[in-house]
């Protein structure tokens, strides 16, 4: 079989199914009683297992199958959730994920897993540093054959619990057969159909735990039950059953039904139950549907339901999609022209509607591009826990906001800075648990990480309750490091000291950890979120917590811009970054050491000559009486910018111009006029040299 | 050298003009043949870069050849063409006084860019195909796009 092209799709898939993982062992660390949770880990693992068995990647599929020996244990309760077992799950999770990138990036590097194939070999034997728990799980010994076949009766619905009592009253008996398959049994499907066919013969099938679509789709383990109503006795049933090859176990009760379902689980009698073992090497245990799966099914069913809905679709595509509308769009004001130059009023009039659709589509498109933050944002949990535990703190992490959508663009960029932001806030901010309790603080820590829209743009904070930042700790540093003089560290204040923070170089950590202080943080952090056209600000108060706020544009696509005309050459200038335009004459410009500069409401506002920063060509001649001022804002600093002309005001999507002439300075990019021209957008933080 | 794969024994070249001398690149590398069309000025890029232009959308540099392989400058005409060409992930426009024809000729006879002694810096061509009376020089598109090299600002 030529795996490659479902190459992409198992990458994909095992992804998901690695975070899902991660996140389900996070809530497990929390709830490890949690059934629910259990099944859910279960149900990735053996996904990942299925995908890397049928392309041929022994060792994920080697690795997952001994995870889910243990989870099984785990979901019977005869392995406790406890710290040890969780985090040599984590420990397999990591692996997995290595394995993964492994095979995504076609490496052979070799990776270990007999270390951790050993340890969950030992766990399943029971052999398991017992970590304090709140649920000690009874030992897989300690379990009573009597403990081990009672089971809480199958829920049935009124329609079922009818046909039941109709049965009964013609003398038929209604069985709970639960079959178990030999493990590593292939094909389960098909045995479950065998199954199901050798039942229907007898009697009347009514029921299935799972659903037989689920039977079909493979989507159980090695266990099913089948409700059966029948004439015959338990012995027939079994011995049909039985007969199948690749069953492991048959156990055949008469089923306990509906009037007792109301009552206590445990309470209910099993009378005549048979026990059937192929193979008698260990007793067997129940697998009977537990109340509390029931929710959990419905729960994970919500899921599914929601994500069923939506389609995966190749980012490329989008990208060429928006760039077919982009085309669209120039295209239509092509036709506008035309239509207006030769006085065409129909084709005007078609236009106008062909431009309400283009308009639409074009939004439509945006809208597709937009992805919940929470991707990012669902990775941090297990990076969190991580860490706290390194450091000895006790962190706890608050999401907000997830489902706040970011273009695809700016998602994928916005990760490292969130990890490093976090990182300083657990490493810095926060405090040990004692130092914390000693300041009357929760000795919990606790970090905030909200996202909401804001308008146009889409804010992201990080924020602790840990120690804060000290601005004369931050002087005194900057001062050693040589990056601000004293007198500047005299006269500046509190806020504007806390800035320094984000200075190249910068680190209030006296010993580099493996976690930060070595200085590169947040000056990577300001620079990266400045070149997806955002700003990262900081509050911070002592003993309360800091508070980092980045704000985003919404996408990185489509932009506002101001459009200039600078000796014939037009450009953008990003709206986000301008204040205001303003007109003067020439008598306005006064110098400063030979800067040229303005008085704007008071404020001296130095000037750059577009004409000249651009190398613009001697020969155009600029209107002298009536300049033009765009007065721009690059973080802190304002200056003005001297065009030829204001053109206006309009929408503009960025295009790349390639890797040949990425990185040129003061330009950030192209875009495309209505007219098919390529205008040049300005990069206004690298104006000011 | 060059990545080119060449099946068989020949080759397939587009050939253009630049002056009076005739040139050739391979076809695998050609995207398409575009005509003049208006060029935006990238300040700060290197002198040869001509600009960028819209080839349907996507906005792709230009570069002007004569400028790049350091031959006298001339005034575009109607027959100036710009060569869209693919090398790796990069796409460029290479502008051209004009475009002859797509001809094959024979991988023997080749003759390696050291032999040659010419205007031309040697790393710029990967050799000079000899067609009967014709001299075809064969373009290294990798070269002059500065592959392995960093374009440098200013």
């Amino acid at each position: 079989m030529d795996i490659s092209q479902y190459m992409g799709m198992f990458l994909e898939e095992s992804r998901e199914h690695l975070q899902t993982l991660n996140n389900c062992l996070l809530d497990l660390e929390n709830d490890p009683g949690s059934l629910a949770v259990l099944d859910e880990i279960f149900r990735s693992a053996h996904t990942i297992k299925g995908m890397s068995a049928t392309m041929g990647f022994t060792t994920i599929a080697e690795l997952t199958h001994e995870m889910e020996n243990v989870l099984d244990l785990l979901r019977k309760g005869t392995v406790p959730a406890n710290d040890d077992v969780t985090d040599t799950l984590f420990k397999c999770v990591d692996t997995l994920e290595q394995l993964v990138e492994n095979v995504a990036s076609n490496s052979d590097k070799p990776i270990e897993i007999k270390p951790l194939t050993a340890k969950l070999a030992a766990i399943a034997r029971g052999d398991f540093s017992a970590a304090p728990n709140k649920q000690a799980a009874p030992s897989m010994t300690g379990l009573s054959e009597a403990e081990a076949v009672s089971a809480e009766p199958i829920k049935f619905d009124a329609t079922e619990i009818h046909v039941v009592k109709a049965a009964k009253q013609q003398g038929m008996e209604c069985y709970d057969v639960q079959i178990e398959l030999r493990e590593g049994c292939l094909l389960k499907s098909a045995r479950a159909y065998m199954v199901m066919n050798a039942l229907e013969e007898l009697g009347e099938v009514i029921k299935s735990i799972p659903a037989v679509e689920d039977l079909e789709r493979e989507n159980f383990d090695y266990s099913f039950q089948v409700v059966i109503v029948t004439g015959v006795d338990s012995e027939r049933i079994e011995q049909a059953v039985t007969s199948i090859s690749e069953v492991e176990k048959v156990c055949v009760a008469s089923s306990v039904i509906a009037a007792n379902q109301e009552m206590a689980p445990h309470a209910v009698a099993q009378p005549e139950r048979t026990l059937t073992n192929k193979n008698d090497k260990q007793p067997l245990k129940d697998r009977g549907e537990k109340p509390a799966v029931n929710d959990a099914n419905s729960n994970v069913a919500d899921k599914k339901l929601k994500s069923g809905q939506s389609v995966r679709v190749d980012i490329d595509k989008l990208d060429s999609l928006l760039n077919l509308v982009g085309e669209l769009v120039i295209n239509k004001t092509r036709l506008e022209q035309i239509g207006i130059t030769h006085r065409l009023a129909e084709l005007v009039e078609t236009i106008e509607q062909m431009d309400r659709v283009t308009t639409d589509l074009q939004a439509v498109v945006m809208k597709v591009r937009m992805v919940p933050v929470g991707q990012v944002f669902n990775r941090f949990p297990r990076m969190v826990r991580d860490l706290s535990r390194e450091l000895n703190k006790e962190v706890n992490l608050i999401i907000q906001g997830e489902e706040t959508e970011l273009d695809r663009t700016v998602i994928d960029e916005i990760g490292d800075p969130l990890v490093h932001l976090l990182r300083n806030s657990i490493d810095h901010g926060i405090e040990q648990p004692a130092e914390r309790q000693a300041k009357g603080k929760n000795p919990i820590g606790e970090i905030r990480l909200i996202a909401r829209h804001e308008g146009n743009n889409v804010i992201i904070m990080v924020e602790d309750d840990g120690k804060g930042i000290n601005a004369d700790i931050i002087k005194q540093k900057a001062l050693e490091k040589n990056l601000i003089t004293q007198a500047e560290a005299d006269k500046m204040e509190q806020s504007e000291a806390i800035r320094l923070v984000f200075l190249p170089g910068f680190s209030t950590a006296d010993a580099v950890t493996d976690v930060s202080g070595r200085g590169v943080g947040m000056d990577a952090v300001k620079t990266k979120i400045e070149s997806l056209g955002g700003m990262v600000d900081v509050e911070t108060k002592i003993n309360e917590g800091s508070k980092f706020k980045i704000r985003l544009p919404l996408t990185l696509a489509i932009i506002q811009a101001l459009l200039v005309k600078v000796c014939d050459e037009i450009y953008a200038i990003p709206l986000g970054s301008i204040d205001s335009t303003i007109n003067i004459t020439p008598e306005n410009i006064k110098t400063i050491q030979s800067q040229e500069v303005i008085l704007l409401r008071g404020q001296i506002i130095p000037i750059v000559r577009l004409s000249k920063v651009l190398n613009s060509p001697d020969t155009c001649v600029h209107n002298q009486d009536e300049l033009f001022v765009v007065i721009v804002h690059m973080g802190e600093n304002r200056a003005g910018i001297i065009v030829d002309t204001l053109i206006g005001q309009q929408e503009i999507v960025i295009k790349s111009m390639g890797k040949l002439l990425a990185g040129i300075k003061v330009i950030a990019g192209a875009t495309i006029l209505g007219n098919g021209q390529v205008a040049l957008i300005l990069d206004v933080g690298a104006l000011k040299q | 050298m060059s990545e080119v794969t060449y099946s068989g024994n020949e080759v397939q070249l587009v050939v253009f003009k630049l002056g009076r001398e005739e040139y050739g690149v391979s076809i695998l590398q050609v995207q398409e043949i575009k005509r003049m069309t208006d060029i935006t000025r990238v300040p700060h890029s290197p002198e040869y870069i001509k600009g960028v232009i819209n080839l349907r959308g996507s906005v792709l540099p230009v570069i002007d050849l004569k400028k790049r392989l350091n031959l006298p400058p001339m005034d575009y005409t109607d027959d100036t063409r710009i060569i869209i060409v693919k090398v790796e992930d990069i796409i460029i426009g290479m502008i051209v006084d004009a475009v002859s024809e797509v001809t094959t000729i024979d991988q023997m006879s080749i003759e390696p860019p050291q032999t040659v002694v010419g205007g031309i810096a040697a790393d710029y061509l990967t050799g000079v195909g000899k067609m009967e009376d014709r001299l075809l020089i064969l373009l290294n598109v990798e070269a002059i796009i500065g592959i392995g090299q960093e374009v440098k600002a200013g």
